[in-house]
């Protein structure tokens, strides 16, 4: 089980007069095994959303709920992939990984089980005992996205984590993503500022406006991919190339130009 | 996660806290007896003391005037440091062959510790100016040419290229290419010979010295006048202080000068 | 590479060799420099000899130069295992810093040489006062460093191991401590400098034994030779212990990218 409400949330930086009001009254559902995506201009407050949900931060009025319960600290039942990947340098591949399974006190035979397992589903089983700094940022990315997995987390939360990649890794990513989350869907909550991305990826789209940020529009995705066989594609270029791809990449597009100052973007 | 930050009042609280604790420690001690009075005085013995030597003279001077001498030396010792220093640092920087030639020397001769060319530096210059300003020098020197060299050999390459693409003579290139670019980098340098140099002088004035703070308290724990020790001990770190303050003012300033900080 | 290094180590033997050949013509040959300043290469030898056969200063070099190389150590190990924990502990907690941090601005610009007079006159020329006094000096680059490498840590990195649920205790020793490492260091770098330095100078202002005392008594007699041999058995004691500080700082920070570069 594992799902996201956000009620009425509220969040504003500093005190008194100098305070910042990042975000204004967000309200979303994310329900069980859904995929949602936000998109939004630079500074909107979408990371913010995903850090309270994690449990960095408090929301300043209003409530994040994670299962019907409020959030109050971080915790590996929300597990998080972080944009610049946050792997312990001085860890190794499989130490990194492991590390959460430990803090379970789960006994060190299914341990294994599960590390292993998590390095064969992101294919890392030929770097297990090397050190972050030894790997491409491609495979940096695949530890972080390892380590949250390997937690079994209710929720995942993916906070731009494709956005220190590459153009060509990226895709890969991309598609590798889709195939995890088809396959054995969780609950995601994915940020990022690449409408393309959160097209391709997510069930549903959510469109934040500029700061403060308030939800402007909920894009149901699954509906027409589901409706137009995406997923027979298994390629990401077939996919954008699809009409109903771009008529969905289009409407998010011109809904996030009407943002004002769009072109400081 | 580290702690978040603290109030401004809790800041206060705690710090006053912190210096209370001290104190009252130090004066415990003291004034209970556990330590002898003689070896440990409390602080306001040492503060009276201090007030005292403003005026009454202890080893053939009053305080301001061993500071004064102190200081005359000090000056004399970094600034030889900076004149030969800097230079040379910036020439190692922008001639390999000269770098070559220098580092190895200066690789063998930086484990020595400063302190340690006081025999050296009262055999050839004697102990009263002359030695002392040898042992000020030999402290503050490294910092100069390191960071004078490391500025000049690590200017942006595209600068220099430039300047060579312009057709730029070799004394113009680092009159006006690389002194400029390595000027942060050499006030850094300065500062920290700055506070290596002051160091020196009390080690060298505990050594080898007629007259100075460090004179003064090697003196006084000759005849076991401890206030006036760390009376001395106070004046040095309030100099000190007021050195690196009055440094760190300078640089900031010729920092933001340079928009290299807002 | 392989040119260039060739090139470095031909000019920098050729330096030596010349440097050599010059402390020879200055003092042996021209006498231009005479031995009551400096010594000759055969002044300096003999001084070698008669300091590891008959002794100087109460000792041969070889029990001189150990005793000050075990005060050193012991002092820097009494500073490191006190400061860097401090300095963690301030890194970590705010309110600690807030406590600590007016004493130590207090305390903090006096020159660690300077506490050479109060140590003798508290625990007199014996080893403990040495002690007393590479403490004082070795323990503010150890904390600072220790504050400023916790201070310094990626968030993300701690965000994530909150995130991960590690423990108190598995987060200071797996997570706040090695990354604080290549900082702390630095630290270590620094006090292992600075206590050489303290040693040196205390040892000069009084003691029994140790490299200091040797120059100190080799001032006295104005026997340059003899000065000579302390300060050059103070540089390779130096060179030695940091040579083994970075080779244990390699090994621990293995998986540092910029340790290896």
């Amino acid at each position: 089980m594992g799902s996201i409400s956000f009620r009425n949330v509220d969040k504003v930086f500093g005190q008194g007069t100098g305070g910042v009001k990042a975000l204004d009254d967000i309200n979303l559902d994310i329900a069980d095994k859904e995929f949602v995506a936000i998109v939004g201009p630079s500074g909107c407050g979408k990371t913010t959303c995903l850090r309270m949900v994690a449990g960095f931060e408090a929301a300043s009025a209003g409530s994040v709920l994670v299962n019907g319960r409020p959030v109050t600290a971080p915790g590996p039942d929300r597990a998080v992939v972080f944009q610049q990947f946050a792997l312990f340098p001085w860890k190794t591949v499989r130490e990194n990984i492991e590390l959460g399974l430990r803090n379970k006190n789960l006994p060190v035979g299914e341990r294994n089980d599960l590390v292993a397992s998590a390095l064969k589903l992101m294919n890392l089983e030929t770097h297990v005992e090397a050190f972050p700094h030894q790997l491409s940022g491609g495979m940096q990315q695949r530890v972080a996205i390892a380590r949250a997995y390997v937690l079994d987390p209710e929720v995942l939360l993916m906070d731009e984590p494709f956005g220190a990649l590459d153009a060509q890794t990226r895709v890969v990513m991309q598609e590798e993503l889709v195939r995890l989350a088809r396959h054995n869907p969780r609950t995601v909550l994915f940020i990022t500022h690449a409408v393309e991305e959160a097209v391709y990826l997510a069930d549903r789209v959510a469109i934040m406006t500029r700061r403060p940020g308030r939800i402007k529009e909920v894009l149901d995705i699954k509906a027409v991919r589901e409706r137009e066989n995406w997923d027979s594609h298994a390629r990401i270029e077939d996919v954008m190339d699809l009409e109903s791809f771009v008529h969905l990449r289009t409407h998010i597009w011109k809904s996030l130009r009407e943002e004002k100052g769009f072109k400081d973007v | 996660m580290t702690s978040p930050s603290l109030g401004f009042r809790e800041t206060m609280l705690l710090g006053l806290a912190g210096l209370a604790s001290f104190i009252g420690l130090w004066s415990f001690l003291s004034v209970s007896g556990i330590v002898p009075a003689q070896f440990l005085p409390g602080p306001l013995d040492v503060a009276s003391r201090f007030f005292d030597l403003l005026t009454a003279p202890f080893a053939g001077a009053t305080l301001p005037a061993h500071l004064a001498s102190s200081f005359q030396r000090y000056a004399y010792g970094v600034l030889l440091a900076a004149a030969i220093g800097v230079p040379l640092g910036l020439l190692m920087g922008f001639f390999r062959l000269l770098d070559d030639i220098v580092t190895p020397l200066f690789d063998g001769l930086r484990f020595i510790a400063p302190i340690a060319w006081v025999p050296f530096a009262a055999l050839w210059f004697g102990t009263g100016i002359g030695g002392p300003i040898m042992i000020i020098f030999a402290g503050a020197f490294p910092p100069c040419l390191i960071n004078a060299y490391r500025g000049a050999r690590f200017v942006e390459p595209r600068l220099i290229e430039a300047a060579r693409m312009l057709g730029t003579p070799s004394t113009r290139m680092i009159l006006e290419v690389l002194l400029p670019a390595a000027v942060p980098s050499i006030i850094a340098g300065l500062r920290v010979s700055a506070g290596l140099g002051w160091q020196s002088l009390v080690g060298a004035e505990l050594i080898v010295a007629a007259a100075g703070v460090g004179f003064m308290m090697v003196q006084a724990q000759g005849s076991v006048q401890t206030p006036t020790v760390m009376a001395g001990m106070i004046a040095i770190g309030l100099v000190g202080m007021l050195i690196d303050v009055l440094l760190r003012q300078g640089e900031g300033w010729l920092r933001r000068r340079r928009g290299l900080e807002s | 590479m392989a040119p260039v290094a060739s090139r470095k180590t031909l000019i920098g033997g050729m330096t030596v060799i010349g440097l050599v050949m010059l402390w020879f013509g200055l003092t042996t040959l021209t006498g231009l420099v005479t031995s009551a300043r400096f010594p000759s290469p055969a002044e300096f030898w003999l001084s070698l000899k008669q300091i590891n056969g008959r002794g100087y200063a109460g000792s041969t070099l070889v029990s001189h130069a150990f005793h000050s190389l075990k005060l050193v150590l012991m002092g820097f190990a009494v500073a490191v295992l006190t400061g860097v924990p401090l300095g963690l502990w301030m890194g970590w907690s705010r309110r600690v810093e807030a406590f600590v941090n007016p004493v130590f601005l207090i305390i903090r610009p006096i020159p660690p040489l300077a506490w050479i007079p109060l140590a003798i006159l508290w625990l007199g020329l014996g080893d403990a006062a040495k002690i007393l006094v590479i403490w004082f000096s070795a323990f503010v680059p150890s904390v600072i460093n220790a504050f400023t490498g916790v201070r310094n840590i990626d968030k993300p990195i701690l965000e994530a191991a909150r995130m991960l649920g590690t423990p108190r205790w598995r987060m200071v020793r797996e997570v706040i401590l090695p990354a604080s490492l290549p900082m702390i260091f630095t630290g270590l770098r620094l006090s292992l400098q600075a206590s050489w330095t303290t040693l040196v100078a205390a040892e000069l202002v009084g003691a029994l034994v140790g490299v200091g005392f040797v120059l100190n008594m080799a001032q006295q007699d104005i026997y340059p030779g003899m000065i000579l041999v302390g300060m050059v058995t103070v540089g390779i004691l130096g060179w030695v212990t940091t040579l083994l500080l970075a080779r244990v700082e390699r090994r621990a920070l293995a998986w540092n990218v910029a340790a290896r570069d």
